[in-house]
């Protein structure tokens, strides 16, 4: 059997410059193949540059501890940080480390400064003192620094 | 950690782990976990990203280890290279192609001018050349020549014929050569 220029080409793209790794059945052909002609010796060089290029291709190995980063991101995760509001709420008391009737106190207080703070509120709708009646006031302060004075 | 699963093939490992088994996942990350990055750092040309994919892929196995099928796959390997090969592809879809340097494009008018480029230059050219080629042709290359896998094997992976995958590597590579020539010179390769 023998190789010639065409499929010693076609072998050496396919197969590669080391013509000791070719499949068996096709080795000792193209091994032969090559010791008989300078045409195909050349064809080899040729591709050993060219495949020497292909090499110069960048890589950057892998970070070493890229095993173990997957293997930790594939354990169960512990309990996840709460970032809503309500979260941020309900662990206040663990932060503070607040018991639960100190918790209950604090709340019951803050409802019923609410409760107060709405009442005045709503007791003086206008949030502010009427002309009439700061004129009425006024009226009184004076009557009564007179007096004294 | 691992210990009592390394003698385990990569079949066994995958039945321990449709099992619940976290060792035998650990033991199969630590086995394959360099060489995956490979054939993604290939089809990514970026370290962080081959790392992402890669994490992805075992991530994604051990939350439904199932989708390994023992009487479709015979190999683990070959099924999980196609797992990773298309996470690659699938972030390749959204990204830019990478860019010759603007130096090098202007040398491309003066075809057969044999140029000293340093090593980074050849790096990004040969890189940039690659990312031209064909997808197949690219994943073909990446297989055989850079990886090492036999023709059977990538023709697994790809999904074609062994003839077909030889076929593909005869055209990147011519392709390739003639632009090199191009590039760098007749008497630089």
């Amino acid at each position: 059997m023998t190789m010639n220029l065409r499929q010693f080409k076609e072998n050496l793209l396919v197969y590669g410059a080391d013509v000791h790794t070719w499949p068996q059945d096709i080795r000792r052909t193209g091994l032969k193949a090559l010791e008989n002609s300078a045409e195909l010796r050349a064809l080899l060089a040729d591709e050993e540059r060219f495949e020497l290029v292909l090499k110069t291709r960048k890589y950057e190995e892998p970070s070493s501890d890229l095993a173990e980063r997957i293997i930790s991101a594939s354990q169960p995760r512990t309990k996840k940080v709460r970032r809503s509001l309500g979260g941020f709420f309900s662990e206040l008391p663990w932060e503070f480390s607040l018991s639960k009737r100190a918790v209950t106190a604090v709340c019951v207080s803050l409802v019923l400064v609410l409760i107060i703070g709405f009442a005045i509120g709503f007791s003086n709708p206008m949030g502010s003192v009427s002309t009439e009646q700061y004129q009425t006031n006024l009226q009184e302060l004076l009557y009564y620094e007179g007096e004294v004075l | 950690m691992d210990a009592g699963f390394s003698h385990l093939d990569d079949e066994s490992l995958i039945r321990q782990i449709q099992k619940g088994s976290h060792e035998a996942f650990s033991a199969l990350v630590n086995r394959h976990s360099n060489r995956f990055y490979g054939i993604a750092y290939r089809l990514l040309f970026n370290k962080g990203d081959a790392e992402d994919v890669v994490q992805e892929a075992f991530l994604k196995l051990w939350d439904r280890p199932q989708l390994w099928n023992s009487s479709k796959q015979a190999k683990f390997t070959t099924w999980f290279y196609k797992v990773v090969i298309n996470l690659c592809l699938d972030l390749n879809k959204k990204r830019k192609p990478l860019e010759l340097p603007e130096e090098m494009e202007l040398v491309d008018n003066n075809p057969g001018q044999d140029l000293l480029l340093d090593t980074h230059q050849k790096q990004a050219l040969v890189d940039s050349l690659i990312q031209e080629l064909p997808e197949r042709q690219q994943l073909a290359l990446n297989l055989c020549f850079y990886e090492g896998s036999s023709n059977e094997q990538a023709a697994e992976i790809i999904g074609v014929r062994v003839k077909a995958v030889q076929s593909l590597i005869m055209r990147a590579k011519t392709t390739l050569k003639d632009k090199v020539k191009r590039y760098l010179g007749g008497g630089s390769i």
